[in-house]
């Protein structure tokens, strides 16, 4: 297998956005063939879970390529729910790593705010269980909700740790001028004061309104290439290192024990495997908190803390920057916002630019390793990443 | 009438699946539908629940009430709970009424209450 190297990052401004969604995807390639100075690639795939449904498109990858005159290398449209964006960028590594391809643009892209919130929020509870769970009523935020009440009562994580999630990750936006949520917000202000209930209502019990991220448009794209075409491209080394990918129960009812997340567990440990790292040797992770209870569920999970943990390591500091383990010091899904299959794109340009030190104000001092975890379904289908930096 | 809801028996093993699945979970072994269908029990105890205030667009109601149960046999399902005051652990019993309406279908589901 080939040693496969991230060259080239984009990003869109993670919003509404009044772009067709064909643009938005070309608009963040743009970016990233510009930044690794290519004009030609072997293959595209794009990432993106709702265009057949929400913007009536299909083929979309056919689009975005003709889009960016980049016909007549060879286009696929990835489709994995949440776990879109790390899939595709897994289908990036193999083209790469196979030697079958030597530059493999990876885009994702969502546009799902063209249609209003009651929409969206079917369109994504359309991955739930069709008999067991969609026809119930349930939601993503409900899942959340009902595993976030197990996960209190077996952990004793409180709604202030959820509160805690929601303010690190949401003032950690205002340091990303790409990222959706632009208000610093305080535990006062969601959770102490008299007008915390207002301000902060339940969406989903015990969930509130900032435990979940922002419903966004939006693209990312890589250009992952050989070592051979990286040296040549000259820009900084940093290594795709790190592939996992696992599946569980797609009802979550059926899992034995319904507060792990076997998924998880089992894809950060095959791509710290491959890697040869262990979760103690991250600088810098981007998790998947779509709903906060999730970057401290993910955080155990991944192994970067014990079972049961996780809120502990939050209320020590740890995964603040200059913490022991910085997470998503971008936003994350939460502050930087949630195009659905962007997503796992937009966490590898968060650790793309932390590698190569471009971080600014959110920088992690000395970076050289880092991580991602893209959670599809409710945990059904995740996909985790390593990356580092060869100086 | 006195509708049910089915879990599938693994013919080869035994083992009861809820929803139905293809392949059994167990022995891996059964050949193309084989299993028995069992009706799932009504009672059992609440595991977690939630009150949702941000629906699918279908739903012409303020909140929904969620939850997944532990029923009588060991085997767990999600079901709708109308039940005012939830706690994690109490007694529930189902039953099988409309859970959701799109257009002119009815959809069927299990809807649990304080037993």
């Amino acid at each position: 297998m080939r040693d496969v190297y991230v060259a080239g990052i984009g990003i869109t401004t993670f919003t509404r956005l009044e772009f067709a969604l064909s643009e938005i995807a070309s608009y963040a390639s743009m970016m990233a063939l510009k930044d690794a100075g290519v004009s030609e690639v072997d293959q595209v795939y794009v990432a993106n879970m709702g265009a057949p449904r929400v913007n009536h498109q299909t083929a979309l990858a056919s689009a975005v390529v003709d889009s960016l005159s980049l016909t007549p290398a060879g286009a696929a449209a990835i489709e994995n729910g949440p776990a879109s964006g790390g899939s595709a960028l897994k289908a990036g590594f193999q083209a790469v790593a196979s030697g079958m391809e030597d530059v493999v643009l990876v885009a994702g892209v969502e546009r799902m705010r063209e249609v209003n919130n009651l929409e969206a929020t079917d369109f994504v509870a359309t991955l739930t269980h069709p008999i067991a769970e969609y026809i119930y009523g349930v939601t993503l935020p409900a899942h959340a909700a009902m595993f976030t009440r197990l996960y209190m009562d077996k952990y004793g994580v409180t709604e202030r740790h959820l509160a805690m999630v929601g303010v690190k990750n949401q003032n950690a936006a205002l340091n990303n001028e790409w990222a959706h949520l632009q208000q610093e917000i305080t535990l006062e202000g969601i959770l102490d004061s008299p007008e915390a209930m207002t301000n902060n209502p339940y969406v989903a019990e015990p969930l509130r309104f900032f435990d979940a991220c922002p419903v966004s448009d939006g693209g990312a794209a890589v250009v992952l290439v050989s070592k051979e075409k990286a040296l040549e491209l000259g820009r900084p080394l940093i290594r795709l290192s790190g592939v996992g990918q696992a599946t569980d129960t797609h009802a979550v009812h059926e899992r034995v024990e319904p507060t792990d997340l076997l998924a998880v567990r089992k894809a950060a440990a095959d791509a710290f495997e491959m890697a040869g790292l262990t979760p103690e040797d991250v600088d810098v992770a981007e998790l998947h908190d779509a709903f906060t209870i999730l970057e401290i569920a993910e955080s155990e999970e991944v192994g970067f803390f014990p079972r049961g943990e996780g809120h502990l390591a939050l209320e020590r500091g740890d995964t603040a920057l200059g913490g022991k383990i910085p997470i998503n010091v971008g936003g994350g899904l939460k502050g930087r916002g949630h195009p659905v299959g962007a997503t796992g794109v937009a966490q590898a340009w968060e650790i793309v630019t932390q590698l190569r030190g471009d971080g600014g104000a959110r920088q992690v001092e000395d970076a050289k390793v880092g991580f991602t975890c893209n959670f599809g379904g409710f945990g059904n289908n995740v996909v985790c990443l390593t990356f580092v930096r060869e100086d | 009438m006195n509708r049910e809801i089915y879990a599938y028996k693994c013919k080869r093993c035994g083992t009861m699946h809820y929803p139905f699945r293809m392949v059994c979970k167990e022995c891996k072994q059964n050949d193309f539908f084989e299993f028995d269908t069992v009706p799932l029990p009504k009672n059992g105890k609440l595991l977690t629940y939630t009150k949702v205030y941000n629906l699918p667009a279908q739903y012409e109601v303020a909140t929904l009430g969620l939850g997944i149960v532990e029923l009588e046999n060991g085997m767990r399902m999600l079901g709708q709970i109308e039940i005012d005051n939830p706690k994690m652990g109490m007694p529930v019993k189902g039953n099988v009424e409309v859970v959701r309406r799109e257009d002119y279908d009815d959809f069927y589901g299990m809807v649990f209450r304080d037993a």
